[in-house]
C-alpha cells in the first residue's frame, strides 16, 4: 500500500486552532454585506463553506469499484453526470474523461482520501485535496435558474439541464463548476480568487429579483 | 461564432470555452541530436496555412480541458469535423473537393427534377 | 500628372469640379515587364514608386486581384510609429517614420499623416520595466521615447481612468511623440497616382493563378488576363502569401488570422493622441471625421474570411470602456476584419526565395500599415539590385532555419 499515506493536514494537539479558517466569502460578505431575504425575494443564495473537495483522477473501472467500497457509491455513467448519495450529502461529478470531482462533508474527506487510496493500492491513480481552493455556492428559488441567464452563456433551460447534470462553463468572463442537485436548487463551485468576484456579481444580478443571502 | 462540439463532453459549446492551438498532428521530432537546422526550423515554425480544408488542435480551455481536433474550412469557418486525439481525419482537402463536387451535381439533379415536378403540376 | 494645389482647387472650382484628371490609368497588360510587383496595397504600391521614382526602373506592372488598397490598407486602424525594441526593426519602421515625415510633399497627395503621439500603456510592474527597456533602446537607436507615470498619462489623456480603482490600473506608458496617424486610402491613392505617372502600369481585376518558373528562374506569371513575362517578380500579397508561396513551390512560416477592427458614430474631439494597451488588450484614437477608431486582437485560429469573432469584439469593448468609462454609451457603428499574415517572431519576412528572381515582402501581421514607405523603399531597392538592402537583410526567411530570430511580440502591439 505504497499510496495510502495519512494525508490529514489539520492541525493537532497543542497546535490545534492556533490558525483561523476562514471561507473565501467571509471578506466579501463583511465588505459587500450579505442582504436578508425580503417578503418579494424569488432567489436565495448560500455558501456552503468547508465542504471537503477531492478531485479524483484516473481510469473509470477501478476509481468506481474503490468508490464504491468506500462510499458505496459510482462514479455518473456518462459525461456531464452529477451523482448523490441519499441523504444529498457526498456528490460525485463527471469532469473529464480521466477526472471526476467528489464532494463530501466537511472534515470527512481526510478520512475518505485515506481509503480512496487503500482500496486503489498499485493503480494508477491521483487524488487531490483542493477543498481549501474552491467553495460552493447555491442558488435557490424560483428566479435562479433566471440569474443564471445574466451570467452564463450555457443553455440552463431544463430541457438541456436536467436535474442530475453538471458542467465547467464560462461565468461571466471567470469559470465555474455548474451542477444541478434538485429541480429548485442549483449549485456553483468557483476558485477562492475569484469568489469575490462571482459573490459580488451575483448580488448584482439578483438585486431585481430581492436576492437573499443565507448565513 | 464557433458553436463547437467537443467529443469529450459530448455536447456543443461556445467558442468562448475553447482556445484554438494551432495545426494539428505536429510531431517532435523523434531524434533531435539527428535533426538538421532546417528540419528544426520546419518542426518549429513552418505551418500549412491552407485556403480551404485545415486540421487544427483546440483544447476545451473552460470545460473538460481536453485537447481535440477539428477540421474546419478556412474561408467559410464551417466545421467539417471534429476528432478525438489520436485520430485521424476522416475529411481532407483531397477527399472534400471530390464530395463537393458530387453534392453540387445532387444539388443540380434535384433542382432539375423539381423543376420537372413544378412542370407537371403546373 | 495633374499637379494638386491651393491654387488648382480654387481654379477647378470655377469649373465645378468636374475637369479633374483621373488619378491613374487603367492600362491593358503588356506582354512583358521589367518588374512584376503581385498586390496592389499600400506596400506593393509605395515598392512600385520607389523603384520608378528612386530607381529608374519605371517597365513595372502592379497586378491587383481586386482594386488597389483593398485588402488591409483599407482595414487598419492607421497608427503609424517606429518604438520597436530591436536594432534590426527599429532601422526598418524608423526608415519608414522618415519617408512618413516628408510623404505628402513627395508624393503631392495629403496623406493626412498627424503625428499626435502614441501612448503604449502600461498597466503591472512587469508592463513598465518592459516600457523602460524598450524606451532605452529606442533612444540608442535615436527613435524618440518617454517613459510617463501615471500622472504623465493622465495629463495627457484627460479622460482616461488612471485611477488605482481600475481593474487594471494605469501605471505608466511609453510615449512616442513622433508617432502618430495616417490616412489609410490616401496612402494607397497617392502612391498610385504618383507610381502612374512615372510610368508604372496598374492593372486591377487581374488575378495571379501561377508562376512561369524554368530551371529556378522565374519569368512570368499567369493571370486571368493571360501569361505576364518578367524576371523579377515581389509577392506583397499580405494574407495570402501562403497561397502564393505555395502556387511557387516555397513554404513559409506565416498563418493567416482575422484582425478585426471598429468605428463608432462621429462625436466631437475629444482624443487627440493614440492609446494602446497590450494587457487589456485594446487600442484607440479619434478620427478627423470623430470616429473612434477601435483595434481588435485576432482571433486564434487560422482564417481567410475578412470578418472577426463576436468574442474578440467584445473582450475589446470591455477593454475600452474599462480604461474609458466616458465612453460607454458611444455606439459602434461599423466593425470588418482583415486577413493578417502573421510570423512566429511578430517581424515580417523580405526577402529572396529559392527560386531565382522572385522575392516576397510578407508577414507583416498585425502592423504592415506603419511600415508601408520603408518597406516600399528597401523592398524596390532590393528589386532593383538583385540584393537585399541592408536594412532589408535581417529580415530574410533563413531566419527561421539558422535561429536569428527578431522576437518583437512585445512592440507589435497585437499579441499573435
Ligand atoms: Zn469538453
Amino acid at each position: 500500500m505504497s499510496n495510502a499515506q495519512q494525508f490529514d493536514t489539520r492541525l493537532v494537539g497543542e497546535h490545534a486552532g492556533e490558525i483561523a479558517v476562514e471561507s473565501p466569502l467571509a471578506y466579501s460578505m463583511h465588505r459587500s454585506g450579505a442582504p436578508k431575504a425580503k417578503a418579494d425575494t424569488t432567489v436565495t443564495l448560500r455558501e456552503r463553506a468547508f465542504l471537503g473537495h477531492l478531485t479524483l483522477r484516473g481510469g473509470a473501472i477501478v476509481l468506481d469499484e474503490a468508490l464504491r467500497d468506500v462510499l458505496g457509491m459510482s462514479l455518473p455513467g456518462e459525461p456531464l453526470g452529477l451523482v448523490q448519495d441519499e441523504a444529498g450529502e457526498r456528490s460525485i461529478q463527471w469532469m473529464s474523461p480521466d477526472e471526476w470531482l467528489l464532494i463530501v462533508p466537511g472534515g470527512e474527506e481526510f478520512d475518505v482520501e485515506r481509503r480512496l487510496r487503500e482500496a486503489l493500492g498499485d493503480a494508477h491513480f491521483a487524488i487531490s485535496n483542493v477543498s481549501g481552493g474552491q467553495t460552493l455556492l447555491e442558488l435557490e428559488g424560483e428566479a435562479a435558474r433566471e440569474v443564471l441567464m445574466k451570467s452564463v452563456a450555457y443553455d440552463v433551460h431544463p430541457r438541456h439541464f436536467p436535474v442530475g447534470k453538471g458542467v465547467t462553463t464560462v461565468f461571466a468572463k471567470a469559470s465555474v463548476i455548474l451542477r444541478r442537485p434538485s429541480e429548485e436548487r442549483w449549485e456553483l463551485v468557483v476558485r477562492r480568487s475569484f469568489a469575490d468576484y462571482t459573490y459580488r456579481w451575483l448580488l448584482d444580478a439578483g438585486e431585481e429579483f430581492g436576492v437573499g443571502v443565507e448565513r | 461564432m464557433f458553436y463547437i462540439f467537443c467529443p469529450y463532453c459530448g455536447e456543443h459549446r461556445e467558442e468562448e470555452e475553447f482556445h484554438p492551438k494551432g495545426q494539428a498532428h505536429i510531431s517532435r521530432p523523434e531524434d533531435p541530436e539527428a535533426t538538421s537546422d532546417e528540419e528544426w526550423g520546419d518542426y518549429l515554425f513552418f505551418r500549412d496555412n491552407p485556403r480551404g480544408v485545415h486540421h487544427e488542435l483546440w483544447v476545451h480551455a473552460v470545460g473538460c480541458r481536453k485537447f481535440f481536433n477539428i477540421t474546419r474550412h478556412t474561408v467559410s469557418y464551417e466545421i467539417l469535423e471534429v476528432y478525438k486525439m489520436g485520430e485521424q481525419p476522416s475529411i481532407t482537402a483531397e477527399n472534400y473537393a471530390a464530395q463537393q463536387g458530387a453534392a453540387s451535381a445532387d444539388k443540380e439533379r434535384n433542382a432539375s427534377q423539381a423543376k420537372h415536378q413544378e412542370g407537371v403540376r403546373a | 500628372m495633374q499637379r494638386y494645389s491651393g491654387f488648382g482647387l480654387v481654379k477647378h472650382a470655377l469649373s465645378h469640379h468636374e475637369n479633374w484628371e483621373r488619378q491613374w490609368r487603367n492600362p491593358t497588360p503588356k506582354k512583358s515587364y521589367d518588374v512584376i510587383i503581385v498586390g496592389g496595397g499600400g506596400h506593393g504600391l509605395a515598392t512600385a514608386y520607389y523603384l520608378a521614382k528612386e530607381f529608374g526602373v519605371t517597365n513595372v506592372a502592379v497586378i491587383e486581384k481586386g482594386w488597389l488598397g483593398g485588402g488591409n490598407t483599407a482595414r487598419n486602424t492607421t497608427i503609424v510609429r517606429s518604438n520597436y525594441l530591436w536594432d534590426e526593426s527599429a532601422a526598418l519602421y524608423e526608415h519608414a517614420m522618415k519617408l512618413w515625415e516628408g510623404l505628402s510633399q513627395d508624393i503631392n497627395y495629403n496623406v493626412m499623416f498627424s503625428q499626435r503621439g502614441v501612448l503604449n500603456v502600461g498597466h503591472t510592474l512587469q508592463d513598465m520595466r518592459d516600457i523602460q527597456r524598450r524606451v532605452n533602446a529606442n533612444r540608442l537607436n535615436g527613435i524618440d521615447g518617454e517613459v510617463l507615470d501615471a500622472k504623465g498619462v493622465q495629463a495627457l489623456v484627460p479622460i482616461m481612468d488612471c485611477s488605482k480603482n481600475a481593474r487594471y490600473p494605469v501605471m505608466g506608458a511609453s510615449w512616442q511623440p513622433r508617432a502618430g496617424v495616417a490616412r489609410h486610402d490616401a496612402v494607397a491613392w497617392g502612391y498610385a497616382r504618383a507610381a502612374d505617372a512615372l510610368g508604372v502600369d496598374l492593372l486591377q481585376n487581374t488575378e495571379v493563378t501561377g508562376f512561369k518558373i524554368r530551371d529556378g528562374q522565374i519569368y512570368g506569371v499567369h493571370t486571368n488576363r493571360g501569361d505576364i513575362e518578367a524576371k523579377t517578380v515581389g509577392c506583397v500579397t499580405a494574407g495570402n502569401s501562403g497561397v502564393m508561396a505555395k502556387m511557387a513551390g516555397i513554404k513559409l512560416p506565416l498563418e493567416s488570422h482575422p484582425l478585426q477592427a471598429l468605428v463608432s458614430e462621429p462625436i466631437k474631439p475629444i482624443l487627440d493622441t493614440v492609446v494602446m494597451s497590450n494587457h487589456v488588450h485594446g487600442y484607440i484614437s479619434q478620427s478627423d471625421k470623430g470616429d473612434l477608431v477601435i483595434g481588435a486582437g485576432i482571433d486564434g485560429y487560422n482564417g481567410y474570411g475578412q470578418r472577426g469573432s463576436y468574442p474578440t469584439v467584445e473582450h475589446t469593448l470591455q477593454a475600452i470602456v474599462e480604461m474609458f468609462p466616458i465612453f460607454s454609451r458611444v455606439r459602434m457603428n461599423r466593425q470588418w476584419g482583415g486577413i493578417v499574415d502573421t510570423c512566429p517572431d511578430a517581424c515580417p519576412i523580405l526577402s529572396k526565395t529559392k527560386v531565382k528572381g522572385l522575392y516576397f515582402n510578407c508577414g507583416w501581421g498585425t502592423g504592415g500599415f506603419k511600415a508601408t514607405p520603408g518597406s516600399g523603399h528597401v523592398f524596390a531597392a532590393s528589386l532593383a539590385k538583385g540584393e537585399m538592402h541592408p536594412i532589408a537583410a535581417p529580415f530574410s526567411i533563413d531566419r527561421f532555419n539558422t535561429g536569428a530570430l527578431i522576437d518583437e511580440h512585445g512592440a507589435a502591439g497585437v499579441a499573435h
